[in-house]
């Protein structure tokens, strides 16, 4: 829920052809960002997806107040993110990629003394705390030292800390990284909750199910650019069909299937996008020439292969 | 696009208080390092115990500030672990807590925990020695001063490191080196004449020059007494400024 003094009339975040270039003494520049745009409404969760190296950190960086961009806007509910980061930084609160909870802190004392760094009072930072703590499942480890707890609950501390703060637009860079399973889904329920309350966030994810699961909206990044923006469900459709089929081993039938839609190859098997009712004629002709395949609907991954023409854990 | 609002009303250390108890309960737990805080001491004092007792008097006030100034690498540390290994760095200033009351908090804290070896000490020297009120009170006043400056000092270095390894080897140098080669655990006229001048300039011994000369152990002229104050409180001040716009300048890479 927004703090009471916050102002948060205005978008939480609009960006506007955000470009970042990285130089170094004795390397040749990066450009890490190549005039990226966005806009994060109000109670959304929006999920940056792209492979490592796409730009995903580095955009999250800028927003986040943390880094300078090179050139384009960038204004967090109204206010200019980076002429004047002081009135955003109220508003925000940020999970680091990677970061990890004070090893001599417990999760409690993790989190309660950084909601009593933000200014809460004592009496709501000790309730907040025990509502994150048992949201992320951490209750039970809540007072023994960070350095004796695992990565995943280390995680899930980091994760807590932040949503523990109701901040109005939060930044989650990764933050189900390390994560079991059961523990992902808590954190997924624990950020659907909270925009239900009334926050709004971005996150940085390589996972597609995460992306599918967690986002109202979704940008595909690559190399520094927004290769395609919409909801799970619009970019599935935009693949062209609705179901697909993996024909293992096979990639030199390519052209035996191209009739029947988009045919994708990671080198090791063939992808084919289909609408149903073509399914039993190619069905009959993998029968025919004794191939072996297998039938799944489209997912987000095939979004992304067509958009970026390769898959999300190939890196840079 | 917003580019006329009016910047937002600043309070420099808001989140200090909150902040340096948190750096408080991290640090309590290095019991192990607390202990050893005073090994480099301990042993020059053993050493001066055993080959010239009556520079004993010297030598506490020289363990006592030199405690102080090994503060800020404990802070160097602290500031560069926690951004390169922890990347916890971002969590606190990414959020209302600003970049002031972060360096600050984190060196009041490291200050208030490695403190308690640091009286331990003094109450042994005053057994041992016995200072008089106002020995103690230039001791409390330049301590502070040696203290906040290398603090300072500890926290800007931090931030030109990427590698943790580094820092170590680096840190240990510089601070080993201006806290016990300039005449800090010897008398001022150890140390060559041609030399003193710049050792009056230096930080830690300016300060132990100062209580040198309140126990009588050296004789200072008053352009002396003048140079060494004022290079320990002005330098003090210039490099605490300093690191108060270098800590907001650094919140934001380029």
């Amino acid at each position: 829920m927004p703090g009471p003094a916050a102002d948060v009339s205005a978008e939480p975040l609009v960006a506007r052809d955000l470009r970042k270039v990285y130089t170094t003494r004795g390397s040749p520049s990066v450009e890490a960002l190549s005039g990226v745009s966005l806009e994060v409404r109000s109670r959304e969760r929006v999920a940056l997806l792209g492979r490592n190296g796409a730009g995903k950190t580095t955009f999250l960086k800028i927003a986040s107040t943390l880094l300078r961009p090179t050139s384009g806007t960038i204004e967090i509910f109204g206010h200019d993110a980076d002429r004047n980061p002081d009135r955003a930084r109220p508003l925000i609160a940020v999970v680091p990629q990677e970061g990890k909870p004070f090893f001599h802190l417990t999760p409690r004392e993790q989190i309660y003394t950084y909601l009593r760094t933000r200014g809460l009072s004592r009496e709501v930072a000790q309730t907040r705390t025990a509502t994150a703590l048992d949201q992320m499942g951490l209750v039970e480890v809540q007072d023994r030292l960070a350095i004796t707890l695992s990565g995943g609950q280390r995680q899930r501390t980091m994760v807590a800390t932040v949503i523990a703060t109701h901040a109005p637009l939060l930044f989650l860079d990764e933050p189900t990284i390390g994560m079991d399973p059961f523990a992902r889904r808590a954190v997924w329920a624990a950020l659907r909750e909270l925009t239900r309350l009334g926050s709004t966030m971005l996150l940085t994810t390589h996972y597609l199910d995460e992306a599918d699961a967690l986002s109202d909206r979704l940008y595909i990044v690559e190399r520094g650019r927004v290769l395609m923006e919409g909801t799970a469900e619009e970019l599935k459709r935009s693949v062209g069909g609705t179901l697909k089929v993996t024909i293992a081993g096979q990639t030199q039938h390519v052209d035996l299937f191209r009739s029947f839609g988009t045919v994708m190859t990671d080198g090791t098997s063939l992808t084919v996008i289909v609408q149903p009712d073509s399914l039993g004629e190619l069905m009959a002709i993998a029968v025919r020439e004794r191939l072996t395949t297998t039938v799944g609907p489209v997912t987000l991954e095939e979004a992304f292969m067509r958009a970026v023409g390769r898959s999300i854990n190939e890196d840079e | 696009m917003r580019t006329s609002e009016s910047p937002a009303p600043y309070r420099a250390f808001r989140g200090l208080s909150a902040f340096f108890w948190t750096e408080v309960r991290v640090q309590s737990h290095e019991s192990t390092a607390m202990a050893t805080s005073m090994v480099v001491q301990g042993v020059l004092l053993v050493f001066v115990f055993i080959l010239d007792r009556s520079l004993l008097p010297v030598a506490f006030l020289g363990a006592i500030i030199f405690s102080m100034f090994t503060m800020g690498q404990r802070l160097l540390n602290e500031a560069a672990y926690v951004r390169i290994d922890h990347k916890a760095t971002d969590l606190y200033l990414a959020s209302p807590l600003t970049p002031e009351a972060f360096f600050l908090g984190m060196a009041a804290g490291v200050m208030l925990v490695y403190l308690s070896p640091v009286i331990i000490l003094f109450v042994f020297a005053e057994i041992v020695v016995g200072y008089s009120l106002p020995t103690v009170l230039l001791l409390v006043g330049t301590g502070a001063l040696v203290w906040l400056f290398s603090a300072s000092f500890g926290y800007v270095i931090s931030t030109f490191f990427r590698d943790n390894r580094a820092i170590w080897a680096y840190a240990s140098l510089i601070f080993n080196g201006f806290g016990v080669l300039p005449p800090v655990f010897y008398p001022l006229s150890y140390f060559p004449a041609a030399l003193q001048p710049i050792a009056l300039m230096l930080p830690p011994s300016a300060a132990t020059a100062l209580l040198q000369a309140s126990i009588g152990v050296t004789s200072l002229s008053i352009g002396a007494i003048a140079l060494a104050a004022s290079a320990l409180a002005g330098e003090t001040l210039a490099m605490f400024l300093f690191t108060i716009y270098w800590a907001r300048r650094k919140v934001r890479e380029d």
